[in-house]
């Protein structure tokens, strides 16, 4: 009987399997339904159809309802310090100008931008992104133009206030990645900096100013090396500062037109022996770092340049905040020279607030981006933040003089070079794998091997 | 889950014959005979069907957990597989009319995948190898019959029970290459300079030990705080084992003039293999996941010394927005995971254990 069962009737076992089986199928049907409604939804967000009823919906909205403004998400990454300060300040003021605009900060610190920017890409693919956020401009915002995800403000935002004329052209580049303008940047920092402690490079002998190769540098590393300090005070735990000291090395090795060639265009394998070059001198840097580099962040080796212990630092001139903010005096106890072989360029690491097609609040969002481009927006925020005004017309007073050397600097630059450690010269997924090849560098990988992992990536 | 199938059969069993009982009055009240008749019509009914009647009776009972592990489980890795077919990138949306294997075939091809893959099996064998032997070995000396056994067992397990989190920032410290205190006890005994000697890579030029930037030595360090956090689990299983032998196995092997080692080679832990078994499931799986302590400890770069598949997974999908070569990446991990967990599920299904 219970033979005779067995053969007729499914066992228990085999109709679990078969129902399982079953449930699993039908349901990934479903997944894979629910994953075809969703990409027809980006789809045709990203064809644009969206994007004119966001603006449709942007018509009604100052019909029907006159002055009633959309409440503006502004989300930014500045947590801590300056920044916030900055763009609290900055906020104030624009809430002052215009008390009838709902304003919602939406912080999301951490992870140098990391925490934001995973954060908006999935709002994005979502489409509850907020009205604007903080972004790096230039090829990091390639994804958002290639999916048509950004609005030109061409007329909207640029064309007021006279920005056009008072942006450097290298600024205005990175504000188009693809060819119009789609955000407005609201301030530089430089990445070509060479910062020193004063009194020990006087000590070990050295004279920063003599400096004219990246190669140079080796040597005065040595010779401070020899009298007994930290050569250059660096960290090597997470690949940016290592990679944007790679980056201003090629600079200097080569020129603004190589650089871009390479990081812009990928134009890698016309130019191995240049970045063979520029590895091997970035390694023999690394010869002089703190030994436990792989171990602590930019600011607790920058404590061995405050402390006297460490000669140089090379990093973004964030990094002057660090010294005024201990009390040490620009050009007695610290200072700064352009970074060897690279005078005459700015190498550019901005902030800018884009504008996203289907806007939540697309008047205050243009009211917002064209705050960001006046001068009075920029003077408020680059002093505190100690960067310098993208804008060419700022009032230099309320900066320290730090922050004025760099402002005639970046005014009397020949090219302003985007960064490719900070986003603006190369899309998010080959600056990633550009990083991997830089994580490579730092644990002594062979030149070779290093520009090839560089050539994979574009 | 045999046990739970059965109980859900005798619940059935239950309920039916508790119905059946109620027929059975029923009819007794109405005719006589009619009842029979009835009952034999009905089990024919329930003969013809298909299926077990005990399987429909019990469905509220199973239905449910199936159809939501379908569909959050198996419905969400079978549309991750449809992802990893299409080309996905960016901030688009993915399409689904080219499916092709472009990803997998892109994945031989790349450098990046080959290093995190081989460093996910040295992890997987490494970690699990060392875990199990070390678990077992303080298992065992707890097992003496010691003062304070709870308080020993209790400081053994406590670091699982800390987040990857605190942990890999601990280790930072402990790794550290200036004052951590690995370097610090090294160079008590003047140690130091051999060990430079003998672990630095090449083309490096560094006199203290820098144990997480090395290639010699990163990956080991990551074991090595990997075990330091789980071989509490594993020891707390070989006891469970151990306890579950009998005391006369001992005696009896004493009795035969067997030498501790001996004993334990020969008697004792050949016992322990249904101990040894799910232990190195449960930390096979863990190593697989060992993403959160690297992480923390690398963030999503971590270079190619200690890059793993789930790292590596996250850096391409959420990083580069690779979606669908970060797809292709987590098939391969969860083939890993089944390559893992496949053949324990096959025995204990053949032992009658599932």
């Amino acid at each position: 009987m219970t033979d005779d069962n067995s053969n007729k009737r499914l066992t228990r076992r085999n109709a679990l399997r078969i129902a399982g089986a079953a449930g699993a199928a039908s349901l990934a049907g479903c997944g894979g339904s629910d994953g075809g409604d969703g990409s027809s939804g980006d789809g045709s967000s990203g064809d644009g159809s969206d994007g004119s009823s966001g603006d449709g919906s942007s018509g009604d909205e100052s019909t029907d309802s006159g002055t009633q403004y959309s409440t503006l998400e502004v989300a930014h990454w500045w947590g801590e310090g300056d920044g916030l300060e900055a763009i609290q300040s900055v906020m104030d003021a624009f809430k002052e100008q215009h008390p009838d605009v709902p304003f919602d900060e939406n912080l999301i610190a951490g992870g140098a931008g990391d925490n934001l920017q995973a954060n908006i890409r999935t709002r994005v693919q979502n489409g509850n992104h907020p009205s604007t956020w903080q972004a790096w401009p230039g090829n990091n915002l390639l994804p958002f133009t290639d999916a048509n995800l950004l609005k030109d403000i061409g007329d909207s935002v640029w064309s007021e206030n006279s920005m056009e004329d008072a942006y450097l052209q290298g600024v205005k580049d990175a504000a188009q990645p693809a060819g119009n303008y789609v955000t407005v940047p609201l301030n530089i920092h430089r990445i070509n900096n060479l910062f020193y402690n004063v009194e020990v490079v006087e000590d070990a002998g050295v004279d920063p100013i003599s400096l004219e190769t990246p190669s140079d540098l080796v040597d005065a590393l040595s010779t401070v090396n020899d009298a007994g300090y930290t050569g250059m005070a660096h960290q090597t735990g997470s690949p940016w500062s290592s990679f944007q000291m790679f980056a201003t090395v090629l600079l200097g090795e080569t020129d603004a037109e190589t650089y871009s060639a390479i990081f812009v265009d990928g134009e890698v394998d016309a130019n191995s022996d240049a970045l063979e070059s520029a590895v091997e001198t970035t390694q023999s840097y690394l010869d002089y770092i703190p030994s436990d580099a792989g171990s602590i962040s930019w600011t607790e080796a920058n404590n061995q340049v405050i402390n006297g212990e460490a000669a140089f630092l090379h990093q973004g001139d964030w990094a002057a905040g660090t010294y005024i903010t201990n009390d040490l005096t620009y050009g007695e106890e610290w200072d700064h020279v352009t970074f060897p072989g690279t005078d005459g360029y700015y190498a550019l690491n901005m902030d800018s607030f884009p504008y996203p097609v289907n806007n939540p609040s697309p008047e205050a969002t243009t009211l917002w981006c064209q705050f960001v481009g006046t001068t009075e927006a920029q003077e408020i925020f680059n002093p505190k933040k100690g960067s310098i005004p993208p804008r060419t017309d700022v009032n230099t007073d309320p900066f320290n003089d730090f922050s004025k050397d760099q402002i005639e600097d970046f005014q009397n630059s020949d090219a302003q070079p985007p960064s490719v450690a900070h986003g603006l010269a190369a899309p998010p997924a080959v600056k990633s794998s550009l990083e991997s090849a830089i994580s490579s560098l730092n644990s002594g990988a062979s030149a070779a091997d290093v520009v090839s992992q560089i050539s994979n990536a574009y | 889950m045999r046990e739970i199938l059965s109980r859900l059969l005798a619940t059935g069993g239950r309920l039916r014959s508790a119905v059946s009982r109620d027929e059975s009055d029923g009819d007794q009240l109405a005719t006589d005979g009619g009842a029979t008749v009835k009952t034999t019509r009905r089990d024919s009914l329930r003969n013809s069907l298909p299926v077990e009647w005990e399987l429909i009776e019990s469905a509220p009972f199973w239905l449910p957990p199936v159809l939501f592990a379908g569909f959050f489980v198996y419905g969400a890795i079978a549309w991750n597989f449809l992802l990893s077919l299409t080309d996905y990138s960016g901030l688009g949306g993915a399409q689904y009319e080219n499916l092709d294997f472009s990803m997998y075939t892109r994945m031989l091809n790349d450098g990046a995948f080959w290093q995190a893959a081989q460093n996910t099996v040295v992890l997987l064998v490494v970690f699990t190898v060392l875990c199990l032997a070390l678990g077992l070995f303080v298992a065992i000396l707890i097992d003496q019959q010691i003062r304070f056994e709870n308080t020993f067992r209790t400081i053994y397990l406590l670091p699982m029970s800390l987040s990857f989190v605190v942990t890999a920032t601990m280790w930072a410290w402990v790794y550290n290459a200036r004052n951590g205190v690995l370097n610090q006890f090294f160079r008590l005994f003047n140690l130091e300079g051999a060990i430079v000697g003998l672990l630095r890579p090449a083309g490096v030029n560094a006199e203290v030990i820098q144990w997480l930037s090395w290639n010699t030595t990163a990956l080991a360090a990551v074991i090595f705080a990997l075990i330091w956090q789980f071989s509490g689990y594993a020891m707390v299983v070989f006891l469970a084992g151990l306890r579950a032998i009998p005391t006369e196995h001992y005696e009896a092997a004493r009795v035969d003039g067997a030498s501790t080692v001996r004993m334990y080679a020969r008697v004792i832990i050949p016992q322990l293999r249904a101990s040894a078994v799910s232990a190195s499931v449960v930390l096979m799986v863990f190593a697989l996941k060992a993403f959160d302590f690297i992480y923390a400890l690398r963030g999503s770069q971590p270079g190619s010394n200690m890059d793993i598949l789930a790292t590596m997974m996250y850096r391409v999908a959420f990083d580069s927005t690779q979606w669908a070569y970060g797809s292709a990446v987590a098939i391969v991990l969860f083939a890993l995971a089944l390559l893992v967990i496949g053949p324990y599920l096959y025995s204990e299904y053949r032992r009658g254990e599932l």
